[in-house]
């Protein structure tokens, strides 16, 4: 009897210390990842965190709602915040210059720039080490994408923590702010490595990607912001001299399907109609691959009816001030203008109409956007509200030719820079500039308002030029605003960031 | 490893020192004053060899030692214990006892006497739990003991709730794991209160550390009914049928209050169109419930055997039938002696339940958030012809929803973006979870000698759900529209397995009583995902709603993941007693799982208690009023894995999501690093200390138990996105942030007493509970809840768990209306770091009752239920959407003018200043009567005519009446998200409900 009870007793227990003492029971390896070990080891893979790179750059320039493209619109004079009275307080919040340091835009904004730098800087540590032989192209380009993010967040907040490397530990991951100049040695730290590292233009396999020439005329803009004029002439005319780029020859083309990835384009972040996006499968939480910022700005239609020039109706945002348009009639600046917006008067006589709701359009001050507007012809099914493909152009050749302009000006070459600027004037079917001295550099102020409205630069040029204060503060500027606020849960959570170093007047 | 071995060894070694003493059989009578007692338990001491009297109180029990002692014990009785000297027949008879201290109480891996028991044990049997409406199990425990929350995430039918242990410590998911006949389970949504025999919730660290990592959160111990050798099997049969209505007080804005605060507000001066909507009562209608038990219980000296069946019909206030909550259940529970040495059996459920969803707990979309916000002049339906603007919409090709007549519903006259008509919105709801689960365990007992049992006990838990999910086409506004029919579904398969054998010797030396326990347990859980989504449907409706007849290949998507868990344990307990007056306890557990990071593999969770009985003293005075006195003290340390994933302390690269195009048609992939590792992980460590009485006086007439109770729980596992800079520019998946506080008392007094034919009994029970973040570890607070953008509660060194954050005010300004918002940092501006600490969603003080009467044939009971102190925060108000409506509260109490005295601002529709304010924070304390019944039981006489056992008839109110300040849809109801506690954003209320019910035994 009690020989078959410890037969069975010992039986289960040996059974059980089988399945379970084994040190091998308990490991788990995690499903769908790849071990950093395993990592990086060829070109290929290499180039799939480039890819990432530019993913994160694509979300965050497109971050339903936080958008840093609609974030640098929105400061200034040319667009109102639009919608309906209260919509999306924090755009509202951002158009009439009430910054808060909660704003969730901005607050967006910051982290989709560092996470776009979070991992470059992965990429350019684990590369450094490695053994891949081809790694310094790859280095390059990680370096340069690093770069641009650094400028914009330089630009909109002033100092921001100089991340360059990933932290070892919690002990690591407070990081105070840098000063502006060593933000900006930085910028051109890396960027001569980019320029160093990266192919030309022609050599470019993906159309999107950076190239020699595009870093450069970005390090001409470092310098430009940094009033290095001598410095930034220097590469802009490098730039211009490669004939790598050229002006499409048609104002309006800049924005058309046809162009993308154009003759005119030195960065240019791609979105695709072809994701067959529907209410029901649409990543707002993700990263979709459509231009959902699109369909955000364009016009609303329960007011306009925009079918007749070949628009879709949208949510209203970005919608024009009084302001650009008046600039553009007062400039006589037809071909632009009709690329850029269009005015109630010209809409109705167009086939369209406007039908205001008993309490009015809000923001709405008699034109409706047409540059990145809601084109039927970019999207496509099955719901065109959310397949816009439009690419954002963030620099583009006529930018790079009136900043070489300003530069040259700036370094007294107005010949130079008359060449320059007229090119830009040649394309818009205006007359050449000839004043030189103060008055050049007013016509390139105006040329760069009319150029690039809605391009999200004028707000930016205000400040540094020194004419935020008079443009702006029938718009509700004041000096504070020159920089946003560093976000609330930045110093909440940086122990190096304290309350007290935040902008002045937040 | 080396552990395991030495106990095998030791467990072998008890084995081959035991002896067998020659077999005989006995049997007897078990009786009380008034006759033969049915159903009492005969147990051999020492052994879990035993059995329960029949319908004639008589029991036989076979091959026992001469010298073997039977303990016998009935639910209400002194417990007796006969030595049966060879003697063959034994009759007992039991004298009522009311007290219940002589019960015995289910513990980790055992039973105690509940006079024994050293930690903080509240039991709930099953008469509380059966005669409640209650679809789920969690909420016919709540306001019974003391020291637990029940909060529903919704009064939808079939919503589940969060249980609250001593508070909330953990700030992810701190729910208590569920042991159901041995099994360990995340939830007990699949068991009919029918089938409960009793629920142990073990609220001490001591009495959870048995159960190690898991046991942080408390534990809650769920015993099902089991069969007994009756004379003849026992049929019983249990039903309910009733109504639910809505029961809410809150009130909104009507359309002449709404166009006035419009107009005040500088929106627009609307004019009356006649229209007058009611949404709340529109959104509401009645709804029917109906729950249908029914069982079979028997067996022999040999074998027992339980079969049930159940089903639960409910329909939901909002939405009918679209809110369904459906669920059969079945049920095998059955114990077989194979030979004196070893017993074998399982318990088995299988469940399917359907739930209709209906849109809530969301600011945009929820249909209970658009019943408060649509404007009132929109009509629920055009009847005489639509509006000009709805006819373009037709026109154009949109797709209005319209009834069943045909009629058109109404879109938003004045509202905009999400806001829809949610009677409209209530037809577009097509979301159903189904899910299959089985759950149970088979076990073997072997007790080759006295005093010693091994079990060896395999338990399975298997669920299977496809969440399916199609979307009609409808067109609202550009913000609220749907232009293709497609098909979603999001199918989970959970299944674990748990192996445990443990072994338990009892015996005892003069008068010292021991009891050790040794156990080994391995566990695998594995849980794969997947998603499907496609479209368009040929055709709306369910029948096409399947993803072989879509239209469109390239709109497939297709998505899933798969989550693996391992883990292997080691546990034992040591239970001393002398002469069962100095008591003392003593566990250990040893975890290994994959959960925890290679640095710490391994962790070991150790408890002690120890007990006093004062009344067994010398000196204590025999004719004293009280009968019993116990104090007993307690400490422990569990964990809690829950929130950890596993693999934090490596890194990774993923792939998932990230594609861009190339400029030329096609996409490259990407990848992207994972989360900063985080090597020093662990488990969260709960430490607790427990003082306690347990008291029983006026011959066991009254009852009393109190406790003391400090809960630290330490290494508190945050998530590491929530307070990594944003500069870090990485994600950070988990750290161990802090530390969370939970303190309280608690009280149970129960009294019962009979004079003349009147017996009554009232229990009441009442906790205090003070919550706090003592500790963080990284020096910034934690943002949790997202409302519209603005993160409106937080984490923080110094305040309650997850408070609410907004602006404070002090009155309104009598000259201008607006709220005179403090200054919180003196920076003499209003800025957002003048936001601050408005609201604490945790109770002070929890507290529940039950009277309950008995008078010859008829019963009554009387439950209710309460909290004090705890805070809601309203936030489905939308200042982004200027024409939203609004409560009523804030038009009453607005200010007009100066001098109007107000309590509100002036009216205003965008303020943060008003919408983010502690204006928006009402009190949420409340009572509720929870049930008040009146029941009525056929006597024997009839009963013997029409040959059934028992016949009872009751009718019920439940959740009918419900006392409170707070001027929202119903202060109970909350939301799903732990980091969401209090947050209001138009909750489902939870339904009052009619009830006639009928239980016979055959």
């Amino acid at each position: 009897m009690k020989k078959y009870i410890k037969i069975v007793v010992l039986g289960v227990l040996i059974i059980f210390n089988y399945t379970s003492c084994s040190d091998e029971f308990t490991v788990v390896d995690p499903i769908g990842l790849i071990n950093e070990d395993d990592f990086l080891t060829t070109d290929a893979e290499a180039e799939s965190v480039i890819y990432g790179i530019y993913d994160l750059m694509a979300w965050n320039y497109n971050r339903p709602w936080n958008s840093a493209f609609v974030l640098k619109v929105l400061a200034g004079d040319i667009a109102n915040a639009g919608s309906t009275t209260g919509d999306q307080p924090p755009l509202q919040q951002l158009d009439d210059f009430i910054h808060v340091a909660d704003n969730p835009a901005i607050t967006g904004v910051w982290e989709g720039f560092y996470k776009t730098i979070g991992l470059a800087n992965v990429l350019i540590e684990k590369l450094e080490v490695s053994e891949l032989a081809s790694k310094d192209k790859f280095i390059a380009e990680a370096k340069f994408l690093r770069a641009y993010s650094y400028l914009e967040l330089v630009t909109m907040f002033g100092d921001v923590p100089l991340r360059i490397t990933t932290p070892k530990s919690i002990d690591e991951f407070g990081l105070a702010r840098s000063s502006k100049s060593d933000v900006y040695a930085q910028i051109e730290n890396d960027l001569a490595v980019a320029i160093n590292g990266l192919p030309t233009k022609g050599a470019i396999g993906e159309p999107f990607r950076i190239s020699k020439e595009a870093a450069q005329a970005v390090l001409g803009k470092v310098y430009l912001f940094q009033e290095k004029y001598d410095l930034a002439a220097i590469e802009f005319e490098t730039v211009i001299s490669s004939m790598a780029f050229d002006l499409e020859p048609n104002f309006a083309d800049v924005w058309s399907s046809s162009s993308e990835n154009g003759i005119e384009s030195l960065i240019e972040i791609n979105y695709v109609s072809t994701e067959k996006y529907d209410w029901g499968n649409f990543p707002w939480g993700g990263r979709p691959e459509s231009n959902i910022h699109a369909q955000l700005m364009g016009p609303r239609g329960d007011a306009f009816d925009v079918a007749a020039i070949g628009i879709a109706n949208g949510w209203g945002f970005n919608i024009p001030t009084a302001k650009i348009g008046a600039a553009f009639n007062n400039a006589g600046d037809v071909i632009r203008k009709n690329a850029t917006l269009i005015s109630e008067a010209d809409l109705i006589t167009a086939g369209g109409a406007v039908t205001p709701p008993d309490a009015g359009i809000h923001d709405y001050e008699g034109y409706v956007r047409l540059k990145y507007v809601t084109k039927t012809e970019d999207t496509d099914g099955p719901i065109n509200e959310l397949n816009y493909g439009i690419n954002w152009r963030l620099l583009r050749y006529a930018d790079v030719l009136l900043m070489a302009a300003e530069a040259y000006h700036k370094n007294n070459e107005d010949p130079k820079a008359l060449i320059e600027l007229n090119k830009v004037r040649d394309r818009a079917g205006l007359a050449d500039v000839t004043v030189t001295g103060t008055a050049l550099f007013d016509a390139i102020v105006l040329e760069r308002q009319l150029e690039l409205a809605f391009e999200g630069q004028r707000f930016w040029d205000l400040v540094r030029w020194g004419l935020a204060d008079t443009e702006l503060s029938s718009f509700g500027y004041t000096s504070k605003n020159q920089v946003f606020p560093v976000p609330s849960n930045e110093i909440s959570r940086n122990v190096l960031i304290n309350p007290e170093d935040q902008n002045p007047g937040y | 490893m080396k552990n395991q071995i030495l106990k095998n060894i030791f467990i072998l070694g008890c084995i081959m020192l035991g002896a067998f003493a020659q077999a005989q059989t006995v049997s007897g009578t078990v009786s009380d004053a008034s006759g033969p007692l049915p159903g009492a338990s005969v147990i051999v001491k020492g052994t879990s060899n035993g059995t329960t009297t029949d319908f004639d109180g008589k029991f036989i029990l076979e091959n026992l030692a001469t010298d073997a002692v039977l303990s016998i014990s009935y639910v209400g009785y002194a417990t007796q214990e006969v030595a049966i000297n060879s003697e063959t027949i034994i009759n007992v008879i039991l004298v009522e006892n009311a007290n219940s201290l002589e019960e015995v109480v289910i513990v980790g891996y055992g039973t105690k006497k509940k006079s024994l028991v050293t930690g903080s044990i509240s039991s709930i049997k099953s008469d509380d739990i059966q005669n409640n409406a209650s679809t789920r199990v969690e909420q016919a425990i709540q306001g019974k003991v003391s020291g637990i929350s029940v909060l529903s995430n919704s009064g939808s039918p079939g919503a589940a709730s969060k249980i609250r242990i001593r508070g909330t410590g953990s700030n992810g998911n701190a729910d208590p794991i569920y042991i159901v006949d041995g099994m360990k389970t995340y939830s007990i949504d699949n068991l009919d209160g029918g089938d409960i025999e009793s629920i142990e919730v073990l609220k001490d660290a001591a009495s959870s550390a048995i159960y190690g990592s898991e046991g942080a959160n408390g534990v809650i111990i769920v015993t099902t009914k089991s069969g007994n050798n009756y004379d003849k099997p026992l049929i019983s049969y249990n039903s309910q049928l009733g109504f639910q209505s809505e029961r809410t007080k809150m009130e909104l804005m009507d359309e002449s209050q709404y166009r006035t605060y419009l107009n005040e507000a500088g929106v627009q001066n609307i004019p009356s169109n006649g229209i007058n909507t009611n949404w709340l009562n529109e959104v509401f209608e009645d709804a029917w419930v109906e729950k249908h038990h029914i069982s079979f219980a028997g067996g022999t000296d040999k074998s027992t055997y339980l079969f049930s069946g159940s089903y639960t019909n409910q329909d939901g206030i909002v939405g009918g039938e679209r809110a369904n909550f459906k669920r059969y259940t079945a049920r095998l529970n059955s114990k077989h002696k194979i030979n004196k040495w070893l017993e074998v059996g399982n318990n088995l459920t299988y469940s399917n339940t359907s739930r209709g969803i209906i849109g809530e707990d969301d600011e945009y979309r929820g249909i209970l958030n658009n019943a408060l916000l649509m404007d009132p002049l929109t009509p629920v339906v055009y009847t005489n012809g639509v509006p000009s603007n709805v006819s373009d919409l037709i026109n154009s090709g949109n797709t209005i929803l319209s009834n069943e007549a045909g009629n058109y519903y109404g879109l938003p006259a004045y509202a905009t973006g999400e806001i829809a008509n949610p009677v409209a919105m209530l037809t577009t709801q097509k979301r159903n979870i189904k899910t299959d689960k089985i759950l149970g365990t088979f076990f073997a007992n072997v007790s080759p000698f006295e005093g010693f049992v091994m079990t060896t006990r395999l338990g399975i838990d298997v669920n299977y759900s496809i969440d399916h999910n199609w979307n009609p086409i409808y067109y609202v506004s550009s913000e609220r529209q749907n232009s293709l029919a497609t098909v979603d579904d999001n199918i989970t398969k959970n299944s674990s397995w748990l192996w445990e054998n443990f072994a338990t010797y009892t015996n005892s030396y003069k008068k010292h009583d021991y009891t050790v326990l040794l156990g080994l347990s391995a566990e695998k859980y594995q849980s794969p995902n997947y998603y499907l989504f496609s479209g368009p449907m040929p055709k709306e409706g369910d029948n096409y709603a399947y993803h072989n007849y879509t239209q469109d290949d390239d709109l497939d998507r297709t998505g899933g993941n798969f989550i693996e868990r391992k883990k292997r344990s080691t546990f034992g307990r040591f239970s001393y007693g002398y002469d069962e007056k100095y008591l003392l306890e003593g566990t250990l557990r040893y975890d290994v799982s994959s959960a925890f990071s290679e640095a710490n593999k391994g962790a070991y969770f150790p408890s002690l208690s120890t007990g006093w009985v004062v009344s067994k003293e010398g000196f204590w005075n025999e004719n004293s009023k009280i009968d019993y006195l116990k104090v007993r003290a307690s400490w422990g340390q569990v964990g809690s894995d829950q929130n950890l994933l596993g693999n934090e302390d490596l890194q990774f690269f993923t792939s998932e999501g990230i594609k861009i195009p190339d400029g030329n048609g096609n996409f490259l992939p990407g990848y992207e690093a994972g989360n900063i590792p985080n090597k020093d992980l662990t488990w969260e460590t709960s430490e607790q200390i427990d003082f306690g009485i347990d008291l029983r006086a006026f011959d066991g007439r009254m009852t009393f138990s109190t406790d003391y109770y400090d809960k630290q729980t330490k290494d508190l596992i945050v998530s590491g996105n929530s307070l990594i800079p944003l500069s870090v520019g990485r994600n950070f998946g988990s750290i161990n942030g802090g530390t969370v506080s939970n303190k309280g008392w608690e009280f149970e007094l129960g009294y019962n007493n009979k004079v003349g034919d009147l017996t009554y009994s009232v229990n009441l029970n009442l906790s205090t509970l003070k919550n706090e973040v003592t500790d963080l570890a990284v020096d910034s607070p934690i943002d949790g809840a997202d409302v519209r953008g603005f993160a409106t509660t937080r984490f923080e060194e110094g305040e309650p768990i997850w408070y609410f954050r907004g602006y404070k005010t002090a009155g309104i300004d009598d000259a201008t209306g607006e709220p005179i918002i403090v200054d919180v940092d003196n920076s003499g501006d209003i800025t957002p770091n003048d936001i601050t600490n408005i609201g604490d969603p945790h109770p002070d003080l929890l507290y529940g009752g039950q009277i309950n009467l008995g008078y010859k044939s008829f019963d009554f009971n009387l439950n209710f239920q309460g909290s004090q102190g705890n805070d809601i925060y309203m936030l489905w108000t939308r200042t982004d959407r200027v024409y939203s409506n609004k409560p009523s509260f804030l038009y009453d109490g607005r200010w007009t003018g100066p001098g109007s005295n107000a309590s509100f601002p002036k009216a205003d529709v965008v303020s943060d200043e008003l919408y983010r304010s502690d204006l928006m924070v009402g009190d949420g304390s409340y009572m509720r009567i929870k049930q008040i019944q009146f029941g009525y039981s056929l006597p024997s006489k009839i009963l013997e005519k029409i040959k059934l056992d028992r016949l009872r008839f009751y009718v019920s109110v439940e959740d009918y009446f419900t006392f409170t300040n707070y001027q929202g849809l119903d202060p109970e109801a909350g939301s799903a998200n732990n980091q969401s506690q209090g947050i209001d954003r138009g909750v489902y209320p939870i339904p009052g409900k009619i009830i006639f019910g009928l239980s016979l035994n055959l």
